[in-house]
């Protein structure tokens, strides 16, 4: 009886001492070694990268001679859990890799401003509002990240359609959907919302159309009404495209990554929302529709008094950690990795739209040189501008919108709520 | 079994001691009162790295765990919340979806251990190709969960071979993985064909214990096969009905990762979430390691509580025998 007590108390001891420590760790370590600074990220394994991080290092070496940089590769799929494991123990890369938005902000805690030290890059690289949080900047963009609309121009051709003059409002854009599908059978978007992605993709590539610039500009800094008709009507678009035939067969078991861009690349479907650099971009459709046979288009008009713009921001950026032995050598190789000539190399090799608004990108194609045109008078994502937890709870609504178990007016009222929340 | 029969020669040994030249009480009541301190320490100091390593590497970071999960997240990091994670937790419906999920695979748990209990009979009972069959329901037990979910992925596709099959014989497509009500059967539907390859196994060594000459008195008797199952099979093989229950059970609650991930992410509607990818996913994806912390916890007592039931199970057979 005595012996049972005994081991009890062992047990359960320790409970009392419960909600003690935090999960996410003490807050400072060391990263690299003296002299060492170690970068992850998911690109530098990459052939298609190779002579960016060349370009990078020579320029870094060129500055500082004595240090060496270790680049590590981490499996994109698991590179946040990876990097949460880091965080969470203090220790890790001096230098990280992220994407713009809610995974740079979620994390801004374990990362060091960066104004003071990129002040002179400010003006040559465009998208900092993604790496930015409460007034700080936290991260370089390396490339820009945005969702044009691309189409097919020989799907507009059969049909006996101007490929050089597509649909500029809503209802014109649904007349030629009509078209093509009776002349070549082909959907008119190519959609995957497996991931629950697809939403995403669909209210940044169409709300420029339907929100007024004043509507765009307020959700854009955070005054979000999701009640408003034109926020409504985004999600009202979304379901009757569904309804109306518009998307490809099941929508919420095609994976976005990569089998609604193959849906488009095989000419089986005349429009998508795609990406501008990675994966899902005009390099990737011109290598199977050729170059000229690939198009982008603004975002068709749904209200008139709305002013259709490339949505865009920082794609992919470094940051520094905030437990990095020597802040200033640290940000001094994210100076490096954003250096005009390895931005250059990124641009040509790896097919990305760089963040450096100097490169010239007239010989890539008619799709990239028109979405280099419109980065000036393009704007933030309006999906970018949400956090996390409401984008997960956007694509799981969004599965429920297609499928008919949730109401439009409902499920704004559950984004709302998550989103004043956040 | 072996703890039925070892008392045997534990009781000869004193008898065999008695049987040697007396030793005198007064001696052996002196040295078992100055037994050196080594020889008293001895036993603790043997069992001491078994329980070091209990401790240190199981029962330490489940203390933590446990620990961490009243604590916060994000601004309230490292302060203590009380049952916050909790009360976020049960409120939370992908965190309640991922527990009726538990439910239905308890509910579910029949139909695994039946398909390899009926296969391994078939293969018994020498149907014709056994052989073959013997070694080709064993071949998927073999593949990693993520080849597995690439194959199904692309089998179940909307646009797949199965809907072209199904279309063939007149019946309209089925969105296998995109079909809320659909998506979690399919997912538990390729793990048990997956995984039944090794209860196979189990039920064929269970087989190769049963006494043959009680099935061909059954024949003789005219018992159809149906009976023979029912009356003969079925009890002879108790025991080994049990433990595939359990491992299997055990496999559904805690492998299931792999599959759910590769095949639905946890979608459509997060439909097919599991409580591990529940925890994965609010550690990795969403950086709430406090509430992963007390998902883990929640998932640890149920866990606790099929092991506990399964544990009693056993016991009680073990009483049978």
């Amino acid at each position: 009886m005595k012996r049972r007590t005994l081991w009890t108390t062992v047990l359960i001891g320790p409970l009392a001492l419960y909600g003690c420590g935090s999960a996410a760790g003490p807050d400072s370590s060391e990263g690299g070694g003296e002299g060492t600074l170690v970068v992850w990220d998911w690109k530098s394994g990459d052939a298609t990268a190779e002579s960016y991080i060349e370009q990078a290092k020579a320029d870094f070496a060129e500055k500082h001679p004595d240090v060496e940089v270790e680049f590590v590769a981490q499996p994109f799929d698991q590179y946040y859990n990876l990097l949460g494991t880091a965080i969470q123990s203090g220790e890790g890369p001096d230098v990280m890799l992220f994407n713009g938005g809610g995974q740079l902000r979620d994390r801004a805690d374990a990362l060091l401003p960066l104004e003071d030290y990129l002040a002179e890059d400010m003006d040559r690289l465009a998208g900092w509002e993604a790496f930015s949080a409460d007034g700080h900047v936290y991260a370089a963009p390396v490339t820009l990240q945005g969702h044009p609309i691309y189409y097919n121009k020989t799907l507009y051709e059969e049909a006996g359609l101007d490929p050089e003059s597509p649909a500029a409002t809503w209802n014109d854009f649904l007349d030629d959907c009509t078209t093509i599908t009776d002349a070549t059978d082909a959907k008119c978007f190519a959609m995957g919302n497996k991931e629950g992605y697809g939403i995403q993709f669909f209210l940044s590539g169409l709300g420029s159309g339907v929100l007024t610039p004043q509507e765009y500009d307020d959700w854009i800094a955070g005054n979000r009404d999701w009640t408003s008709p034109g926020v409504k009507q985004v999600f009202e678009m979304w379901v009757e495209a569904e309804q109306d035939g518009l998307n490809n067969d099941g929508v919420n078991s095609t994976a976005m990554f990569n089998d609604e861009f193959a849906i488009f690349e095989a000419g089986e479907a005349a429009h998508v929302i795609g990406l501008m650099s990675d994966v899902g971009h005009w390099k990737e459709f011109n290598d199977f529709l050729d170059a000229e046979n690939v198009g982008v288009m603004p975002a068709p008009l749904v209200n008139p008094e709305a002013a259709p713009s490339l949505p865009y921001d920082g794609g992919i950026g470094y940051g520094v950690a905030e437990w990095t032995a020597d802040p200033e050598l640290a940000a001094d190789l994210v100076r490096s990795l954003t250096s005009p000539a390895a931005l250059e190399a990124f641009y040509a090799d790896a097919g990305a739209i760089a963040a450096d608004t100097t490169i010239d990108a007239s010989d890539s194609g008619p799709a990239a040189a028109e979405i280099v045109d419109q980065i000036p008078t393009g704007r933030p994502a309006l999906h970018v501008a949400l956090s996390a937890e409401t984008l997960e709870l956007m694509g799981r609504l969004s599965q429920e919108l297609l499928s008919g178990s949730v109401t439009v007016d409902d499920a704004l009222s559950q984004l709302a709520e998550s989103d004043q929340a956040a | 079994m072996p703890i039925a029969s070892s008392p045997t020669p534990v009781r000869t040994a004193p008898g065999l001691r008695t049987g040697g030249p007396p030793v005198p009480r007064s001696r052996a009541g002196t040295r078992r009162g100055v037994r050196p301190l080594s020889e008293r320490l001895a036993p603790y100091i043997l069992v001491a790295p078994a329980v070091l390593i209990i401790a240190v590497f199981r029962l330490y970071p489940l203390v933590l765990g446990v620990n961490f999960s009243f604590t916060g997240d994000g601004d309230r990091n490292g302060q203590t919340v009380g049952w916050d994670n909790y009360a976020i937790l049960f409120a939370d419906p992908l965190f309640r979806e991922s527990m009726r999920n538990v439910g239905l695979l308890v509910l579910l748990l029949p139909v695994a251990v039946a398909i390899p209990g009926l296969l391994a009979t078939f293969i018994y009972l020498r149907v014709p190709g056994h052989r073959v069959y013997r070694s080709v329901y064993f071949f998927p037990a073999v593949l990693s969960p993520v080849i597995i979910g690439a194959i199904f992925n692309l089998l179940l596709a909307f646009d797949g071979p199965v809907n072209t099959l199904l279309a063939i014989v007149g019946l309209g497509p089925v969105d296998w993985l995109g079909d809320p009500d659909v998506a979690i059967f399919a997912v538990v539907g390729v793990h048990i064909w997956a995984t039944f390859g090794m209860a196979l196994v189990v039920f064929l060594a269970g087989f190769a214990t049963l006494d043959a000459s009680l099935i061909d008195a059954a024949r003789v008797d005219g018992a159809s096969l149906p009976k023979v199952i029912r009356h003969v099979i079925v009890p002879g093989l108790s025991r080994t009905i049990q433990f595939v229950v359990v491992t299997t059970m055990i496999g559904m609650l805690t492998s299931m990762f792999g599959l759910v991930y590769v095949m639905t992410g946890g979608g459509p509607e997060g439909s097919t979430y599991l409580p591990e990818y529940y925890i994965w996913f609010q550690q990795g994806q969403m950086s709430r390691p406090a509430l992963a912390s007390a998902a883990s916890t929640v998932l640890f007592f149920v866990m606790l509580g099929v092991g506990l039931l399964q544990l009693g199970i056993l016991r009680r057979s073990g009483r049978e025998d």
